[in-house]
């Protein structure tokens, strides 16, 4: 039961798959991933689900190049990206939202927007981004990134509110919208999102999932949702992976996976 | 109350290049964590270069913008061979490089310009100022001083405020994992900040030594008030340099003026056990508990 591609959508971009072939990273002397394999189909939502120490975290954060995988391979668009550091897989079109403090709270909402296209000057040309193709042309002027932060401000409402705001003063909701938005202001084909619905509110951490679904289908976005809450998880993701002590378990359709009761028990613990 | 006046300008001038050093430290520590004991030497270092160029070419300027320049150079290029590798190691290891460097640079200094006090030259008069018949007790290259490090200062602040690069500094001065994942290239930034700190470093050091002399150790006394300031300031802060340096130059001043000159050095380390007592972080730290 290893990887299965996802069926991609109609129209989305085979580019935008992310293959991981037998990932080894660690830290220090310990193995926290050991021969991981996985494909994100393009434009899917893939979840990966597992108990704490499962090895989630360090998953994204081998794959956008926080840590060095010790073996394996990280396929996006036919490169083989691993063994890159953060900044260029920003450019290779990797964006990574990290677990919680995503927001530099020292600055504005408008300044930590802007810091998402710090990685457009130098960036690798990308000819096909999906559903964005006429942005990537132009280079980097001056009216394209004000036109980008009022495409984000257009999608993230509260967030046009509070632009001149410290970002400390945000809510858990509004924060968690603005480290997606500044992620989004990168242009990735891949999202890479670490815990998005940790410590909001109920009908906050539904608007966030509602987002995610929409930045997957109607954007054409690659996403890999990392998730303690195997249920909300499962509930909007095409396609699931289980993780447990650096190995991939199981690897199945996410309908498919909510349905097994066994494998629910025994790591999903639901 | 003439001579009170006179105490907080020439206070004021003092606490200005106490000021420019501490920025050169708050510099360095905001974007890697690292106290630059070596601040001071390189700031000696490249004041010996500048003596040498007037020397050579008869300009004042000449040396004044070779300093600056040098600055610059010293300062990216000991970031990238010598501060980088210790970057992903414990804290001391920095630590102890910067120390090491600052003995270094002082025996070099003293190989290739010798150990004896030299005099350096000052831009504009060094006779004092007057109101009608008031002596000021400060001098037009005082003016010049404490404006060069206010002109500096309001640069950086503005730069870092309003353009894209000192955005980018910023950024990855306050969380360099999420400047580094949205595409900032953080290694760089950080010899940028090292270029600059050596930079205003060099200022200090060039405006500062007409009234210390030159030697090998002359930036010594400097450096340590230059740290008091950062300290008082809260070592995070650039404004708080500035008011740290300013607070510092002025009471120096009174006690020097009014107690006698050799009370300053127990009275700065009097003042900063007083301020870390009142506020751990210095005046101008976010609350917040930082290793030091």
């Amino acid at each position: 039961m290893s990887s299965a591609a996802e069926a991609a959508p109609a129209g989305a971009d085979e580019s935008s798959t992310l293959m991981i072939e037998g990932l080894v990273a660690g830290y220090g002397g310990v193995i926290a991933l050991d021969g991981v394999s996985i494909s994100a189909g393009a434009a899917a939502i893939t979840a990966v689900l597992g108990a704490n120490g499962a090895g989630k975290t360090t998953l994204l954060r081998a794959v956008s190049g926080m840590i060095r995988p010790r073996r394996g391979r990280i396929l996006l668009g036919g490169a083989d990206l691993a063994g890159r550091n953060p900044e260029q897989m920003v450019r290779a079109g990797i964006a990574h939202v990290p677990e919680g403090q995503g927001v530099i709270a020292e600055l504005t909402v408008e300044e930590n927007l802007r810091v998402g296209m710090m990685s457009w000057r130098g960036a690798l040309r990308r000819p096909s981004v999906p559903a964005r193709a006429g942005h990537a042309r132009a280079a980097n002027s001056r009216a394209e990134r004000a036109a980008a932060l009022d495409e984000a401000y257009e999608r993230f409402k509260p967030l046009a509110d509070r632009r001149r705001k410290l970002a400390a003063t945000l809510s858990g909701g509004e924060r968690q919208m603005l480290v997606i938005a500044r992620a989004l202001l990168a242009r990735p084909r891949v999202l890479l999102l670490d815990e998005p619905s940790l410590g909001l509110a109920p009908r906050v951490m539904t608007q966030v999932m509602d987002l995610v679904v929409r930045l997957s289908r109607d954007n054409g976005l690659t996403i890999v949702l990392v998730e303690q809450n195997a249920r909300v998880a499962l509930a909007i993701a095409d396609h699931g992976v289980v993780l447990n002590l650096g190995r991939v378990v199981a690897s199945a359709d996410a309908r498919t996976l909510a349905t097994d009761v066994a494998l629910r028990h025994h790591y999903l613990g639901f | 109350m003439v001579e009170f006046l006179q105490f907080t300008l020439s206070g004021i001038v003092f606490g200005m290049i106490y000021a420019a050093v501490a920025l050169s430290l708050v510099l360095i520590w905001r974007g890697t964590r690292l106290l630059n004991y070596a601040q001071g030497g390189m700031a000696m270092f490249t004041t010996y270069v500048a003596i040498e160029v007037i020397y050579r070419t008869g300009s004042y300027w000449a040396g004044f913008v070779v300093a600056l320049a040098a600055g610059i150079v010293l300062g990216a290029a000991f970031q990238v061979t010598i501060i980088r590798p210790t970057m992903n190691k414990p804290p001391l290891n920095g630590v102890i490089v910067t120390i090491g460097l600052l003995t270094l640079l002082e025996g070099l200094a003293g190989i290739f310009f010798g150990g004896q006090y030299r005099s350096f030259p000052a831009a504009f008069s060094v006779t004092g100022l007057k109101i009608g018949t008031t002596p000021l007790g400060v001098s037009r290259f005082d003016v010049f001083t404490a404006a060069a490090v206010l002109v500096t200062t309001l640069a950086l602040a503005a730069a870092f405020k309003y353009t894209t690069a000192g955005l980018r500094m910023r950024a990855a001065a306050f969380n360099a994992t999420i400047a580094r994942l949205s595409g900032i290239r953080v290694a760089r930034v950080l010899t940028v900040g090292w270029a600059l700190a050596g930079l205003i470093g060099a200022l200090a050091g060039v405006l500062v030594s007409p009234s210390t002399f030159l030697y090998p150790n002359s930036m010594d006394t400097i450096f340590v008030f230059g740290f008091t300031a950062a300290v008082i300031g809260g070592l995070d802060s650039p404004v708080g340099a500035v008011v740290g340096g300013l607070l510092l130059g002025i009471a120096l001043s009174y006690v020097g003026g009014y107690l006698g000159s050799d009370l300053t050095a127990v009275v700065a380390l009097g003042v900063l056990v007083v301020v870390l007592m009142i506020r751990p972080g210095g005046l101008f730290s976010a609350a917040r508990v930082r290793r030091v």
